[in-house]
């Protein structure tokens, strides 16, 4: 009998994952991975500690709080209600997640549906597309365009808000452009949203990366935004710790109460000891916030340093990288590097290529850009390569010395 | 937060009713909706919300939520501490999103010798986060709108908010007791489906058929039989069985679950859940997995890459450890999958015991850690309210908690609404627990006893 049993139509298309097809080639040890966003550093001592004493407490081996472990939502509702400005119920506005991809899912599978519209920024982490698309929504996509501000294209990003419109999804820090949205640039979202009564997905897992110059700032501050906005942030990005895979939305009750019966159906309970451990860590930060050591600036200021030795090794490369204003990624052109590979038949975009080639032949990896990018943009975009930056000095070494002899070996 | 009906309108908040439908909705895009999502609809209520709460307000001997209360083994908690300590940084970091690769490694070891079956641990294995992840994942693959799933009553409550949530239908068929042998106390094995009740659930819109062996909340452990009936029936409707086996290890009285994949026909067309909460007494871990032929799991990846993506990484590289420990001892006396069964079943025998002495009386399970028990005897405290919504043993139970701080989980929460009235007097105790525990739980049946005795 022919076997019938084929996938559900939610997930139709959505197999292919830029990430599983490149930290396969990446996994080579040989190969300097500046490719995933995954840091090479160490987390903090004391949140490693943390760890290993609430796995000591028998009772931490057991089911916690379905929608997050009491003493983290206690400690995520003191530090956001500092840095919002508003009162936070630990047990009502809050859902601990999955990493923030799980808070994206939670998010978008509560409050989107087939017939919606969800506006999409491009570049976008890739994920924003299939989860739409898997709730049997429409991705709307806008690009953001280089060099230009933001406000050039208000009459672009109007357009694009209809009745149909359910949410748009912003990103700030901006992974993979490193933007950080400025105050007037989040007030034309903040109104176009308003206007047309549209949700706002704020992604904003890099919150506390923001370099000199910069200030991040939570559109669900702005007047009319907090009932209208899921905040999501993650333990992995804070902390350094992204295999703890611990995430959070933050809104108004009456949103978050439709995310808990979204997580009560996939997986119910995050786990206890990773949960108990970083409401430890966050305590130890909440109570210095107002001191420069707190670990929320000081690994922004560890990070800033990086970020410009990263630029100064593709500057001496001859290449011209986009600095980022936050996060951890820096994208650059490759095009000045003239790699002609017209003769590899495949039928992926160029930067794909590129990075394939550059992983095999120069053991350096990278994500190409185009897998951040809509349909029609993959081809504008797709001489651009993103650089992870969150890594050792030896690992930025190894990359200036590969770095410096492919220059030498192009002149 | 209101929707489109032109510029914002605050009257507009609504609120969801629990059942009245979107008839509000109409094709007219300034109608205003409901924010959250139709797949929402009737998937909001959850038992265990409810109740963990009344444990955790007013119990003093908890027997409800289905978790231990003594600790896991040391050697998985030396294994977790032997993951996070040392070099290995890598530990904090994201591993495969398909699953850490020692631990999928030993998983298709593992079954695989299980089995008889060369697994491949890239591509018939999957961790996921708790097998509720995995269930999740198996709803969301192979459930679309119209297609019907064939869920075993009693069963656990998850299963049925999945399927809705996924635009399935579940069709539901009993499990029902008969009567046990003169003397003896109820078994059960004694829960039994009826061949031609289950046959006649089968249409060409079926699915799959979910399998929870050994069963919750019954403690029903199916036999060989009674899954060859199942496979037969999969194999000819060409049905996927989705066979949560969480419980496999905890099985009693020498008795062997036997594996639904195992049978003719069956792999290539089931998926196998388990769980290391259940098997390692770890369940605030979450670490789940499936294992099972390719072309299941492939779509099981696409729906785990596209909603959680990875797992925890230190907790997974310690159950790795764990189950490498196991592979060795395997039949062995030191197994933790021989000791903990047989921990587990003197429990069983002792709560048998505790609950026979005083008048409940319990249905011996044949596995898990749940025992279910007749509380007829001591409905006189707890009357009965006419016309009440609510079912008597939810009633009981939140009394029983109130008043006697002893917690269990009513039967019904086992059921479909439509079912939820089918029993009315049994109630789930769970009984891994210390023996302190057990014995404060005889002691408060004890004093109910005597207290309800007298006049």
């Amino acid at each position: 009998m022919a076997f019938r049993h084929k996938n559900t139509r939610r997930i139709e298309g959505l197999d292919s994952n830029v990430w599983v097809e490149f930290t396969k080639l990446a996994a080579d040890p040989s190969v300097v991975n500046l490719g995933q966003g995954l840091p090479d550093i160490s987390p903090p001592s004391y949140v490693k500690e943390e760890l290993a004493k609430a796995a000591a407490v028998d009772r931490l081996n057991q089911y916690t709080r379905g929608f997050g472990h009491p003493s983290l939502v206690k400690v995520l509702s003191q530090v956001y209600e500092r840095v919002c400005g508003r009162k936070i119920d630990p047990l009502t506005d809050i859902l601990v997640t999955v990493g923030a991809y799980g808070s994206l899912f939670s998010t978008i599978q509560a409050l989107i549906e087939e017939g919606d519209e969800v506006i999409i920024i491009e570049p976008f982490y890739d994920s924003y597309e299939p989860m739409v698309k898997m709730a049997g929504a429409k991705p709307v996509f806008i690009p953001l365009r280089y060099v230009s501000t933001f406000l050039k294209i208000i009459s672009e990003l109007a357009n694009k808000f209809n009745s149909k419109t359910k949410a748009i999804i912003l990103n700030t820090p901006h992974n993979p452009i490193g933007k950080v949205f400025t105050r007037e640039e989040l007030q034309v979202i903040a109104d176009l949203c308003i206007k047309h009564d549209t949700l706002c997905i704020s992604d904003e897992v890099y919150e506390w990366l923001v370099y000199t110059g910069n200030k991040h700032i939570k559109i669900a501050t702005l007047p009319g935004m907090w009932e209208r906005t899921i905040t999501i942030g993650s333990a992995g990005k804070t902390y350094s710790v992204t295999g703890w895979k611990l995430g959070w939305s933050i809104g108004p009750q009456n949103l978050i109460k439709h995310l808990q019966v979204v997580h009560q159906n996939t997986l119910y309970t995050c786990p206890t000891p990773l949960q108990e451990a970083l409401a430890q860590a966050f305590w130890i930060d909440y109570k210095r916030m107002d001191d420069p050591d707190c670990y929320f600036y000081s690994l922004s200021r560890e990070l800033e340093s990086k970020r410009d030795r990263m630029a100064q090794l593709l500057q001496e490369a001859g290449l011209n990288p986009i600095i980022p204003d936050g996060g951890y990624f820096m994208i650059v052109d490759v095009s000045t590097l003239n790699v002609d590979l017209s003769d590899v038949d495949e039928k992926q975009p160029y930067d794909y290529k590129f990075v394939k080639w550059m992983i095999t032949s120069k053991k350096l990896s990278a994500i190409p850009l185009s897998a951040f990018c809509g349909p029609e943009t993959k081809r504008q975009l797709e001489k651009y390569i993103r650089f992870c930056f969150i890594k050792k000095d030896s690992t930025l070494d190894a990359a200036e010395v590969i770095l410096k002899n492919w220059v030498k070996q192009t002149a | 937060m209101l929707r489109r009906a032109g510029p914002s309108l605050r009257h507009f908040l609504l609120e969801r009713k629990s059942s009245a439908g979107y008839s509000s909705y109409s094709s007219e895009a300034t109608m205003s909706r409901p924010v959250q999502a139709r797949r929402l609809e009737g998937i909001d209520k959850n038992i265990w919300v409810e109740f963990v709460k009344l444990a955790a307000t007013y119990s003093t001997v908890n027997l409800g939520q289905g978790f231990p209360d003594f600790p896991p083994p040391d050697f998985l908690k030396e294994a977790f501490v032997r993951a996070l300590s040392g070099e290995n940084h890598l530990t904090h970091q994201y591993t495969r999103a398909f699953g850490h690769p020692p631990l999928v490694k030993i998983l298709a070891q593992f079954y695989g010798k299980l089995l008889g079956r060369d697994l491949d641990p890239m591509t018939n294995v999957m961790v996921t986060v708790g097998a509720y992840q995995a269930l999740f994942c198996c709803f969301q693959a192979f459930v679309d709108e119209g297609d019907e799933v064939i869920i075993i009553e009693p069963f656990f409550d998850c299963y049925e908010p999945m399927v809705k949530m996924a635009g399935g239908t579940p069709v539901f068929v009993p499990l029902t007791p008969k009567a046990p042998k003169d003397g003896k106390l109820m078994s059960s094995a004694d829960w039994q489906l009826d061949p031609a009740e289950l046959a006649s659930k089968f249409s060409e819109r079926t699915k799959a058929i979910v399998l929870n062996s050994p069963n919750n909340p019954l403690g029903k452990v199916f036999s060989r039989g009674e899954l060859e009936l199942i496979a037969d029936l999969c194999v000819k409707h060409d049905t996927l069985c989705i066979s949560d086996e969480v419980y496999e290890w905890l099985v009693y009285d020498g008795k062997e679950h036997v594996r639904i994949a195992s049978l003719q026909g069956m792999w290539d067309r089931t998926v196998m859940i388990g769980s290391a909460g259940k098997t390692f007494s770890a369940t605030g871990w979450k670490v789940g997995w499936i294992v099972g032929p390719n072309r299941l799991l492939q779509h099981l990846r696409t729906v785990h890459q596209n909603s959680v993506y990875h797992c925890a990484t230190a907790a997974q590289e310690a159950v790795a450890q764990g189950f490498q420990r196991e592979l060795e001892l395997y039949g062995k006396a030191d197994s933790y999958f021989v000791q903990l069964p047989g921990v587990l079943q003197q429990k069983r025998d002792w709560l048998v015991q505790s609950l026979d002495a005083v008048g409940m009386k319990p249905i011996v399970p044949e596995g898990t850690y749940f025992l279910v028990a007749d509380i007829s005897e001591f409905k006189s405290d707890i009357p009965d309210v006419p016309n009440s919504d609510e079912p008597y043993d939810s009633r009981f139970a939140k009394w029983m908690v109130k008043n006697k701080g002893l917690a269990a989980i009513p039967l019904s929460g086992f059921y479909c609404e439509a079912h939820k009235n089918t029993y009315s007097h049994f109630v789930r105790f769970c009984f891994a627990k210390e023996e302190t525990t057990l014995k404060a739980a005889s002691d408060i049946l004890q004093k109910w006893k005597r207290e309800k005795s007298s006049p």
